[in-house]
């Protein structure tokens, strides 16, 4: 269909759908007064029965945590996708794009000014996802802002640091086991004689880092899952475009 | 009829939705496609927040705040968290085909991209 | 029994924690033991899953995760409910991640072995997707299923039609997944609850354009997954690149669960929605899927790509389904479970065969493939043995289907039902049987070019492969045989039966969901149709022989009785619609989201 067509034909039915939302959501409540009772009981009830002061966390790795493990398997499975779909090729005969070489690392200035920022970023998150079950944060978080880490290296130097900073069969065998684990806890408590995923450790007191169980140990494993998962996708791309040698002055 | 401003988020994730779309059916280019699925997704999550809103209702973090303040919907926030960022590793997994796709046909043009047709 | 069994989360954990294993020790593992363990961990499903239904024919049984049992109206976790179609879905998804897995030892490309983790998610997805009753819970197995699909679509790099075909695939899926989401939102905020029952509870006989809307949004989405028309044009794509066994655990099982959802939403939370507007929803529902059967079958017959041509019979089978499920009554649902379960092992058998052909002879496409198979006895056996499957001709278990539905059909007021079936069945077949005849006997002339087929010409297997070993042919051959084996054994039907009066009910889904005790039901049987069933079938098959034998021996005719060679060239144009472009993928799923929309809001209000 040639473009213009489409364009048109869009235009007609996307606004007759575009309509139908609009026309639907005058029958929403209001913006602004939830009236659902499923986040209130929880966001009551949430702090005594977990000692848990984030709700949303307790939501995400307690009450619906069989979700979360769901959701874990679909980064863990894009994943996997990515390194499958960017593997090397046995022959290099059959590529067409030309690989580039590596680049120098920036001055020293550049890179002495990047070291505090990542000294800092590793402790932020560090401090992230430890206090997930206090504050918000948690394990998705701090994976995210721990991946960065080796991307900020790769920005200041070239890939051959952040290549010898995440061996890649460590960050693998890493993401596996977060994601293996995750699944282990809920078999575990199947163990103990409870339902699936059930909150089996000690809770400890409200407020404390090591409080509310098996949230905050859940939490861990998703954050080294995610961290090795971007670090894992990171070195995939870089691995098909640019070649392990850097280039002789 | 309610005070539109009221519904004014919503129609908002409506129209991100139909925008979205419109960059899927005439994109040009197989990288744009992917990141006009990263609109629709933001469409998604406008709508949840929006839904999970309460005038007036502080974080649920009681952290600091006793339990039982009036706080917004935790549940959106839960559903949406996780998404964000798996969601963006499936955008990488997206790319990773296009990158292939341009590796082996030398284009990212779908209209140039032909050899399904029939 | 009510108390829910211990093993019930298995079938999603302990194909995960194997996904999880052979991933993380990837690169020390050889080939075989890689592939070693993915069967170890789909046999350990598939045991599991047995159990379960060995359990769940007693009565069905919730289970909650983390314990967290409803609080009076309040659901506050997530819920499985072990029934027998549910948990026997998660068995035949097992049975066929087991031959796939066992297929693909074959294959030299495992991807480094990210193939079998991939297909363990697969399978997990798709146990977890028939067991819950939470909607969100729904849509994480739907995702995992659909990213895990992606990746194992575009397995094959060293093309470039791989590369397309995934990505046609992903972009229409994710904005079916999109539209669930969007669906769930909507129906948040009007029920505050995520659990299929107390949404259902809270929903009640509320007929606002609000849920008029969020169903058709819902529908949407899954019909996608489902490849009914207009949402089709992914599926005979990802179908031509796909290696085989991914090709079978799509069209087998995948396609399938997309109907399977529309069916437990339908009867669990917009139960009592359409109390009153049957006809208005049937009518909806009935013009999808003519149409879904008359654009698979059609274009089925004018394929020359072995794939792709399943792949349409396919979308054909599965508007059949949709007829059922537009149907509504407990006896259609039957009808339509029973079909589900026949076509999965049906197609999985044709498409192992079509596989083993590609292993053989090296292509895959009509022309070449021409007189080639003349040695292939038993493959031929087995194809031409799936073409009487496919027709619904006695005595394979597509009839007994084929029964319930037009039983129900009749009792409806809409006859007509059935003969859009024997349509399906006969069109399809016949594209079958064509095929079998070209390249096992090699019958009339070989076809002209055909562009289209000379896609994936890239065989699977090692060039030094020239036997067909029996971890290949096994598969294909217990597939086959499997719905003819269950059509003889008596006994167990009655069971499904009794399962879809209780699935149809929203009464005791609420029983079940908030007081554990199960509620059994009883449906009676479609014993009086079996015998007009079998006669349609029969004829189907016959008409089926003699269409293909009038695109065969189309020199040998008169002009105007060539009706299958008219069949295939003048359907030709029809092919522009399957552009291959995304942008017109969208713009299908655009007018048929639209036209949905439009038809919910407008024909089922009050």
């Amino acid at each position: 269909m040639r473009e213009k067509v489409r364009t048109r034909v869009f235009f007609i039915f996307g606004g007759i759908f575009l309509f139908f939302f609009c026309y639907s959501a005058i029958d929403l409540p209001p913006w602004g007064s939830y009236r659902g009772p499923y986040g209130d009981v929880i966001a009551r009830v949430s702090v005594y029965e977990r000692h848990a002061t984030d709700s949303v966390n307790a939501i995400n790795y307690d009450y619906r945590a069989f979700d979360t493990l769901g959701e874990e398997f679909i980064l863990f499975a894009a994943v996997l996708g990515v390194m499958m779909l960017l593997r090397r090729d046995e022959d290099e005969s059959t590529r067409d794009v030309v690989k580039v070489e590596d680049r120098h690392p920036l001055s020293t200035t550049v890179r002495a000014a990047a070291m505090p920022a990542i000294a800092l970023t590793v402790v932020f998150g560090f401090y992230i996802g430890l206090h997930g079950q206090l504050t918000p944060g948690g394990g998705f978080q701090a994976g995210v802002i721990l991946a960065s880490v080796p991307f900020l290296l790769y920005v200041c130097e070239n890939t051959e640091s952040f290549r010898r900073i995440t061996s890649h069969t460590t960050v693998e065998a890493i993401e596996a086991l977060g994601a293996g684990s995750y699944a282990l806890i809920g078999l575990a408590s199947l163990v103990l004689g409870m339902p699936f995923l059930s909150n089996f450790l000690p809770l400890g007191t409200t407020g404390g880092v090591f409080s509310s169980g098996t949230i905050a140990l859940i939490s861990a494993c998703i954050g080294l899952e995610v961290t090795a998962a971007f670090l894992l996708v990171g070195y995939a791309y870089l691995e098909e475009i640019i070649t392990g040698e850097i280039p002789e002055d | 009829m309610p005070n539109a401003l009221h519904l004014f988020p919503y129609f908002v994730s409506g129209w991100l939705f139909f925008c979205g779309l419109y960059g899927l059916v005439t994109s040009r280019h197989l990288v744009h496609s992917v990141m006009c699925l990263a609109v629709l997704q933001s469409s998604t999550y406008t709508l949840l927040l929006g839904i999970g809103y309460r005038v007036g209702g502080a974080a649920p973090i009681f952290a600091d705040i006793p339990p039982g303040t009036v706080t917004v919907d935790p549940i959106v926030q839960a559903l949406m968290l996780t998404d964000v960022v798996v969601e963006a590793v499936v955008v990488a997994l997206l790319l990773a085909m296009v990158v292939k796709a341009h590796e082996k046909s030398g284009t990212v043009s779908p209209d140039e991209l032909r050899t399904l047709r029939g | 029994m009510s108390a829910p069994s211990p093993l019930t989360p298995l079938p999603v954990a302990v194909p995960l924690v194997g996904a999880a294993l052979i991933a993380c020790f990837r690169k020390w593992l050889n080939r075989t033991m890689a592939d070693a363990l993915g069967v170890f961990f789909a046999v350990a499903t598939l045991a599991i899953s047995c159990s379960l239904l060995a359990r769940a024919v007693h009565g069905n049984s919730v289970y909650w995760f983390g314990n967290w049992v409803p609080r009076g109206a309040i659901v506050l976790g997530i819920g499985f409910v072990a029934d027998p179609i549910g948990v026997g879905l998660a068995v035949v998804a097992s049975t066929l991640t087991l031959f796939s897995l066992v297929y693909a030892w074959r294959l030299t490309d495992s991807g480094s072995n990210h193939f079998q983790p991939l297909i363990l998610i697969f399978l997990a997805a798709m146990c977890g997707f028939s067991l819950t009753v939470d909607v969100f819970n729904l849509f994480v197995f739907f995702e995992l299923m659909s990213t895990a699909a992606f990746a194992l679509c575009g397995l094959k790099t060293r093309e470039p039609a791989p590369l397309q075909g995934s990505f046609n695939f992903a972009v229409t899926n994710t904005i079916a997944a999109f539209l669930i989401l969007t669906s769930i939102g909507l129906l948040y905020s009007v029920t505050g609850a995520l659990n299929m029952a107390q949404i259902g509870l809270a929903l009640g006989t509320r007929h606002d354009p609000l849920v008029l809307f969020a169903f058709a949004l819902l529908i949407c989405g899954f019909f996608v997954k489902a490849a009914i028309v207009p949402f089709h044009l992914w599926l005979p794509d990802a179908h031509a690149v796909a290696p085989t066994p991914v090709c079978v655990l799509f069209s087998g099982m995948m396609v399938q669960l997309g109907l399977f959802a529309v069916a437990r939403l339908r009867f669990t939370i917009f139960a009592q929605t359409f109390a009153g507007h049957e006809a208005s929803l049937r009518l909806i529902l009935l013009s999808l899927g003519v149409a879904t059967v008359l654009v698979g079958g059609l274009m089925c017959y004018a394929e020359h790509h072995l794939k792709r041509m399943l792949a349409f019979s396919t979308i054909c089978h599965a508007g059949i389904m949709l007829l059922a499920l537009g149907l509504g009554t407990p006896l259609a649902l039957a009808g339509m479970f029973v079909y589900l379960l026949a076509h999965a092992f049906i197609k999985g058998g044709l498409f192992f065969t079509a596989g083993l052909l590609l292993h053989r002879l090296r292509a895959i496409g009509e022309r070449a493939l021409f007189a080639k198979g003349k040695e292939l006895r038993w493959t031929a056996a087995l194809w031409f043995l799936g073409a009487l499957g496919l027709a619904a001709a006695p005595p394979f278990l597509l009839m007994t289907g084929e029964a319930g539905i037009s039983k129900a059909a009749e009792e409806i007021g809409t006859p007509w039902i059935s003969c859009v079936c024997v349509f399906g069945g006969m069109i399809t077949a016949a594209a079958v049987l064509r095929i079998g005849m070209h390249t096992f006997f090699g019958w009339g002339s070989q076809p002209a070019t055909d562009e289209p087929a000379e896609v994936g010409e890239l065989p699977e297997t090692a060039k030094e492969d020239r036997r067909t070993y029996w971890y290949q042919f096994a598969p294909a051959a217990v597939c086959i045989l499997v719905p003819f084996a269950l059509a003889v054994i008596p006994g167990w039907q009655h069971v499904l039966r009794d399962a879809c009066a209780v699935f149809s009910s929203q009464a005791t889904m609420l029983h079940l969901v908030y007081t554990g005790a199960a509620v059994s039901g009883h449906l009676s049987g479609w014993q009086p149709a079996l015998k007009t069933s079998a006669l349609r079938g029969f004829s189907a098959f016959v008409l089926a022989a003699l269409l293909a034998s009038t695109s065969i021996f189309k020199l040998r005719l008169k002009r105007n009785m060539r009706f299958g060679a008219f069949l295939e060239s003048g359907l030709r144009p029809l092919r522009i619609f399957q552009s291959g472009h995304p942008g017109d993928y969208v713009l299908w799923l655009t007018i048929g989201l639209a036209s949905l929309s439009a038809a919910s809001v407008l024909l089922l209000r009050r």
